[in-house]
């Protein structure tokens, strides 16, 4: 898997550059971090725990993912609608002091009502697609090697949307086999899935 | 170091919400008892009295609210264009101050002594503080135009420019309208609170008219010569609702077109006949929306808040006033340079704030400020556009850091506005349990 290589080796670095941003005093004079991720909140809830139904929750991700999906949102390498613009409004430093922040935050499981009987076909489709393989414990685990957030308890809607943008987009770093598996399914498909997974405690 | 220091602290305590602000810092006896008010419980108010909460919970924080439920602005549009229900945009506070500790007076204030501290309330109760933040929002200027009144506003030709009654009330004028019946919207001139809003109002009640009374038409008269997101809304116009063709749905006067509004002479119980240009040409409008003028909420124009432009000028790091030392005003009301009056705008102000009262209340230094904005409209149900911003202090000037936010693509597909309108919806989600949970 040269391609998993490759992202570790850049991955070793960013972490070297956000240990380093994070244990100077370089941004001493800069806005703290809770300053800088309070802005975040209109959005995506108070500390990270979205109000949903579309805007994910992002409390308590790793903060190596939270960086790097920042970066990809900023260098567009990640398709947004509006993440992108946001992003570039912060710096390198900026980016690590946010992510710190939200790994701190606990995760909250969403308050959607969800669908038995879709979350029912949504757990089949999760073993017999091999999502399974990757996304361990029904979705509750997080790689942040691999730039994978937890699914469980997230809003399904925005679970849903997610799905919809891997099979209609170019997303050069998520696994080209979860890709080609999410391009075979049927938009009943990830509805099941969306609801599956946002069951999951 | 002092940053270290609180950093270190925080790490200590391994904390969930309370790791917010400087409240981690060691408290000193006097600030242990410190008082604070937070006069209106809206977009900026709600937002700093539970993030004071949330940064030092032995502060003291009163808010002082007018109302008992909050109707939502943001998204109340879409009720006047028959898609929302009121009741989605209906809040208390409850839930909050219990959970957060802090108290809601409900009252009217009737004016801040800055000098002995007291803000007083028209029930007759006089309230200590030792720092006040005051979001009141926007009042309006109805004297602007001949005939108009607050009465006539609350009877006949309802602005909605606050959320509830007028609202549904603009929204049964509707329904009661004849097919091929005209509305007449006026927008305000410059600064009013959300720039985009009258023209997001304008798309949605020109979606009602076109699948309900498809033979009506909308005209805008307008103070001024252009808009926010212009652009995208004449594109969503034209795309949806025949904008610039023979069958437009709407049709926009500017200032230099005849839009400038003189008088009116109000029907009974709905609609006008509006008076504007320097022809002065008479138009009928069978529903009337004026959106008046506007200056910064009346309870900061009483207690000498506000300067001549009528609005609130402020330090922009603590947005303490630079008219009453003790007094922080935020949202609407205020002068905040680069940013807009929305309510996103106000959510951001108000944690500025309350990071800036805590740590002056402990003697320190608030430290830098970080600010975002955004705006989300609907042109319709399934398509959204925004704009954004991400913001820092330049030389006494909240300036969008460079590169930041901008526009939706002019060009973007339908699946992108598809995804925008439900963001919007989303935005509203997390933005209300922001202030209300
Ligand atoms: C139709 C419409 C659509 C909008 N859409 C958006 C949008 O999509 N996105 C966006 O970001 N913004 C939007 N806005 C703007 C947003 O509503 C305001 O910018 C925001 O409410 C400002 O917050 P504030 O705290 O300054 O005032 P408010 O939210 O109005 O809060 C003021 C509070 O103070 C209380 N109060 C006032 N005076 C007193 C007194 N003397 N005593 C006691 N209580 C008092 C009031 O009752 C009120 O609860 C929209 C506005 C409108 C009208
Ligand atoms: C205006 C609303 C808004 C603001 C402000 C905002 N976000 Fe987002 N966020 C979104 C939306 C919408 C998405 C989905 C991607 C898209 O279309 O932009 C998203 C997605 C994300 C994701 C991807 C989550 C995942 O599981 O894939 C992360 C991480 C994120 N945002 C972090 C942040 C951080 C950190 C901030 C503050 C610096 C922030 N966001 C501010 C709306 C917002
Ligand atoms: C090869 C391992 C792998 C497989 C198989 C896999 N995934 Fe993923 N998944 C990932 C990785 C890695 C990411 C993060 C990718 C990125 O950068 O966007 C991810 C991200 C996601 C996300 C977005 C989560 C978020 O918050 O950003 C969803 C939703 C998702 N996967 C669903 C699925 C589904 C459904 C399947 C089965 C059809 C599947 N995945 C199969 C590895 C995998």
């Amino acid at each position: 898997m040269g391609h998993r290589k490759i992202r570790n080796l850049v991955l070793a670095g960013l972490m070297a550059a956000g240990t380093m941003a994070l244990s100077g005093t370089a941004d001493a004079a800069g806005a703290s971090d809770a300053m800088l991720a309070n802005t975040c909140a209109g959005c995506h809830g108070t500390n990270g725990v979205s109000g949903g139904p579309a805007i994910p929750s992002i409390a308590g991700m790793k903060k190596e993912i939270l960086f790097s999906m920042m970066q990809q949102f900023k260098d567009q390498s990640r398709p947004s609608t509006i993440m992108g613009r946001i992003a570039k409004g912060y710096s390198e430093g900026e980016l690590h002091q946010i992510a710190a922040f939200f790994e701190k935050q606990k995760w909250v499981n969403t308050t959607a009502a969800t669908d038995a009987a879709m979350a029912a076909k949504g757990a089949k489709l999760h073993k017999s697609k091999k999502c399974k393989g990757c996304h361990e414990e029904n979705g509750a685990t997080q790689d942040s090697e691999e730039n994978m957030f937890r699914m469980a308890g997230q809003w399904p809607g925005s679970l849903y949307l997610m799905m919809k943008n891997y099979q209609a987009h170019d997303y050069p770093n998520a696994p080209k086999k979860m890709i080609k598996r999410l391009k075979k399914l049927s938009d009943a498909d990830l509805h099941a899935l969306a609801n599956f997974y946002a069951s999951q405690k | 170091m002092a940053n270290l220091t609180r950093r270190t602290f925080i790490q200590a305590a391994g904390g969930v919400a309370a790791v917010g602000l400087i409240g981690a810092a060691p408290r000193d006896a006097a600030a242990a008892k410190a008082k604070v008010v937070v006069l209106g419980g809206g977009y900026g108010g709600a937002i700093a009295a539970k993030y004071i909460r949330m940064a030092d919970p032995t502060i003291d924080v009163t808010m002082i609210e007018q109302d008992h439920n909050y109707y939502s602005c943001p998204l109340s549009n879409a009720v006047i264009g028959g898609f929302r229900d009121i009741n989605v945009q209906k809040h208390s506070w409850a839930k909050a101050a219990s959970k957060h500790g802090y108290k809601v007076i409900h009252d009217t204030a009737t004016l801040i002594d800055p000098k002995k501290k007291v803000v007083k309330l028209a029930g007759g109760k006089s309230v200590p503080y030792d720092r006040i933040v005051v979001s009141p929002g926007v009042s309006y200027k109805y004297g602007d135009i001949e005939g108009h009144s607050k009465k006539i506003s609350e009877t006949v030709i309802p602005h909605a420019w606050k959320a509830g009654p007028q609202t549904v009330m603009l929204r049964k004028q509707l329904e009661a309208m004849k097919d091929g019946g005209t509305v007449i919207i006026v927008p305000p001139k410059n600064p009013f609170r959300c720039p985009p809003g009258p023209y997001e109002r304008v798309s949605l009640i020109a979606y009602y008219l076109k699948h309900h009374k498809p033979k009506s038409k909308i005209l805008i008269l307008d103070p001024k010569n252009k808009f926010s997101k212009k652009g995208l809304f004449e594109g969503g116009w034209k795309k949806h609702y025949g904008y610039g063709t023979g069958k437009s749905l709407m049709e926009w006067l500017p200032a230099d077109g005849g839009g400038k509004v003189v008088s009116i002479q109000p029907g009974s119980t709905m609609g006008a006949t509006v008076v504007a240009g320097d022809m002065e040409d008479e138009h009928q409008g069978d529903v009337v929306n004026i959106i008046p003028n506007q200056e910064a909420g009346k309870i900061a124009i009483d207690s000498g808040l506000a300067d001549k432009s009528g609005w609130c000028p402020v330090d922009k790091k603590t947005f303490e006033s630079k008219l009453h030392k003790g007094v922080h005003v935020i949202g609407d009301a205020s002068i905040a340079t680069k940013m807009p009056k929305s309510g996103y705008a106000a959510n951001s102000q108000g944690k500025v704030v309350a990071n800036a009262v805590v740590a002056m209340l402990h003697g320190k230094d608030p430290g830098t400020a970080s600010y975002v904005n955004t705006c989300y409209s609907f042109l319709t149900p399934t398509h959204g556009i925004s704009v954004a911003a991400v913001y820092k202090l330049k030389g006494g000037v909240i300036s969008k850091v460079k590169g930041s936010g901008g526009l939706s693509p002019g060009d973007a597909s339908d699946e992108f506005k598809a995804q925008e309108a439900q963001y919007n919806e989303s935005w509203y989600g997390s933005i209300m349990s922001d202030m209300f949970a």
